[in-house]
């Protein structure tokens, strides 16, 4: 018999509280973690029969990842049903709903924020949010993070600045801006900076102040260079490239990446790990190669642990250059390839 | 020279193209003579409803040409030689070998009328009466951008295709199938997505999946995939981990795929609700609703060709309210007729401009 998730929930706070875990201690907690999740979560464990994974694997590489749309199409949960406290939900695509991640209990989702957050030293400072608040989107992931963070804001000071139709509040943000004596943290999506820096002028941030972007421009038909978003940072906001952080994650996760300015790689928390994988042999790429991303989230006790994305990747050293999903890579020919048609993704409520 | 020559030079070039089918001088006549009413309306006048009329070509046309699917670039080229314009090539960065070759095999004289770049001169933009564009959506909206209000401008944009099997008792159809699937790498307007198998006249289409899978493989081994890059390499994979997922939870679903690599993928899906594939070489296999025309509603916009096994007159007209613009046989996707009416419209009457003359 494994684990329990309170006694695995407590083992990962801990390791959580105390940062400097070391391989072995991410190993023996990523397996024990695989093997309550086999035990617990049957969709999952009908994956690993399938794919013909054991239950006693040698390295937390081999713990087989579930592919995001899974998400969509299953309760992956370790626990039933009438004990589920919060569920995430993901963008959705028309005729497959949205992905759920469910949770018994959020207190590892929010010990993850925060010690990610501590352990990057990311700036303390009142923040001013362009995403809906958790009242207004109780289903989202990022605005639970970013309602979390209030405990890393500067004297609890954090103010949402999305109307309930989803508009940007201007006016309050540049009074924010302008009435502010000290440095600011803005958070937002990059497509909520985009809306942000074409209503016009905006003053710029103090110095000292700082700038989160996180998601890509989902459902806005849009794309930009990252370059080209962080110059408009420095043109709207004042704002160098050092000082604009960029957090990636998902709602399948747990825990996040974070990097800043252009050219760094993302790094993950003690308790994250990832693989990039060849997508055409199945094993992990050299350092320097490109492949897709394979998140595994010590932190994803009651889902999955391992997840596998569509991203691509360039492994390095330390952590890994996101390059993520080209849409300009794929078929360029007049067959209307999947992602193309059928689909309207949408911004997560 | 004179369209009855124009058409002989271009029949004897065609015959080295394989792809584009069997061309002959008479097949080129008789679109001249069905779009634009007397073969030799393009050379001088001709009797027209108690007057005399001829049809002039533009002096120029800009044909866009995308990489993956010659044989439509080629007819395009063709149709601008016998038109008796200038055609302006613009091919893709990474080239496009068939077209050049094409020219060659044309007397000096009507190869003096193709020019070919995978640049975009300035001028050619200037010059063109027409421009004739086959590519992806963000294709079409950049030369729709390009182009003048004097243009005329004909866009073959993002189509998607399928396959329908109502009947085949021996599983003849397979092969067919197939080649159908992976000719092009599956990136031609032409090219399937999915085969529905009408499961009502006794047929499996899990067993029909299963068969497609053994013939693609043995179509790989003879005609590779190309090499791809990663991103589209992830897609492949990406499907494949979300449809095995599905397999271990569900005996609606079930996936075939290469030993290696990610050379071909067949996805069987209960669910007959259309699928779009992620292309290279990745095709469903569906059952036929009874709601037929409901379940494919999705890609109704986007229609090309619906394939047929057997292509029969009854098979034609059930299938034919679906918004498709074309309805031929399994095995037959990739190579439509010269004399096909592409994207449901003429090919050549839209960009002639007639001249009348009254005694």
């Amino acid at each position: 018999m494994s684990s329990t998730y309170a006694e695995l929930e407590s083992r990962v706070l801990d390791l959580l509280a105390r940062g400097d875990l070391s391989e072995q201690d991410f190993e023996n907690c990523a397996l024990e973690i695989y093997r309550f999740q086999k035990e617990r979560n049957q969709p999952y464990d009908n994956y690993c029969r399938h794919i013909g994974a054991q239950v006693d694997l040698k390295s937390w590489k081999e713990i087989p990842a579930v592919p995001q749309a899974a998400f969509k199409q299953f309760p992956l949960r370790t626990f039933p049903e009438n004990e589920t406290v919060k569920t995430f939900q993901t963008s959705g695509t028309t005729g497959e709903g949205f992905g759920s991640h469910h949770f018994c209990s959020v207190r590892l989702y929010d010990e993850s924020i925060l010690r990610g957050w501590d352990f990057f030293k990311l700036p303390v400072l009142p923040q001013i949010i362009l995403t809906p608040s958790t009242a207004q989107a109780p289903h989202s992931s990022l605005s639970h993070m970013m309602g979390t963070l209030k405990q890393r804001a500067a004297n609890a000071r954090q103010h949402f600045c999305v109307e309930d139709t989803g508009g940007l509040q201007i006016e309050k943000i540049r009074t924010l801006i302008r009435e502010s004596i000290t440095p600011l943290l803005v958070m937002g999506t990059a497509l909520s900076f985009l809306h942000l820096f074409e209503k016009g002028e905006t003053p710029a941030l103090p110095a000292g102040s700082f700038a989160l972007e996180t998601g890509g421009y989902k459902g806005s038909g849009r794309e930009m260079d990252k370059a080209a978003l962080y110059s408009l940072f420095t043109r709207h906001l004042g704002l160098a490239p050092e000082n604009v952080i960029n957090e990636y994650g998902m709602t399948e996760l747990t825990s996040q990446f974070y990097t800043h300015g252009l050219g760094n790689p993302h790094q993950g928390t003690p308790w994250l790990r990832t693989l990039v994988i060849n997508p055409e042999t199945g094993m992990e790429v050299v350092v320097g190669e490109t492949g897709v991303l394979r998140i595994f989230d010590l932190a994803n006790v009651g889902s999955v642990i391992a997840i596998q994305t569509r991203d691509l990747a360039v492994r390095l050293e330390q952590g890994f250059e996101l390059i993520g999903r080209d849409p300009a890579a794929l078929p360029r020919g007049c067959s209307r390839a999947a992602d193309e048609m059928l689909t309207r993704t949408t911004i997560p409520q | 020279m004179n369209t009855q020559e124009i058409a002989k030079a271009l029949a004897a070039a065609a015959k080295q193209f394989p792809l584009l089918g069997e061309i002959h001088e008479q097949d080129l006549l008789d679109v001249v003579k069905w779009e634009l009413g007397h073969e030799g309306v393009l050379d001088d006048f001709q009797p027209y409803a108690g007057h005399w009329t001829m049809a002039t070509g533009p002096a120029a046309i800009l044909h866009i040409i995308s990489g993956n699917t010659p044989h439509a670039g080629l007819q395009s080229l063709m149709r601008g030689l016998l038109l008796k314009s200038r055609n302006f090539c613009k091919i893709p960065s990474a080239g496009l070998p068939e077209i050049g070759q094409f020219r060659d095999a044309l007397p000096e004289e009507l190869q003096s009328h193709v020019e070919i770049s995978t640049d975009l001169p300035a001028q050619w933009i200037e010059q063109c009466g027409a421009i004739i564009v086959f590519g992806d959506d963000d294709t079409v909206d950049h030369f729709r951008w390009l182009a003048r209000e004097n243009h005329h401008f004909i866009a073959h944009g993002h189509k998607i295709s399928f396959g329908i099997i109502f009947d085949d008792t021996a599983y003849e159809s397979i092969p067919h199938a197939a080649r159908d699937a992976s000719l092009y790498d599956q990136q031609g307007c032409l090219s399937p997505h999915v085969f529905y198998v009408d499961e009502s006249t006794g047929l499996n289409a899990h067993k029909y999946a299963s068969l497609l899978a053994f013939e693609m493989e043995k179509f790989n081994q003879g005609n590779p995939r190309a090499q791809i890059g990663a991103q589209e390499a992830a897609e492949i994979t990406g499907v494949r981990a979300d449809y095995e997922f599905r397999s271990a939870n569900s005996g609606d679903v079930d996936i075939w795929k290469s030993a290696t690599g990610t050379d071909w993928t067949v996805i069987f899906d209960k669910d007959p609700t259309f699928s779009a594939s992620c292309l290279n070489r990745v095709i469903f296999v569906k059952p036929l609703a009874k709601n037929f025309e409901e379940s494919v509603a999705a890609a109704r916009s986007h229609l090309s060709t619906i394939a047929l096994w057997p292509s029969t007159p009854a098979n034609a007209r059930r299938v034919r309210g679906t918004g498709a613009s074309r309805i031929c046989r399994i095995g037959r996707m990739q190579e439509p007729r010269f004399t096909w009416h592409q994207d449901g419209g003429q090919n050549l009457a839209p960009l002639v401009r007639w001249i009348d003359w009254e005694e």
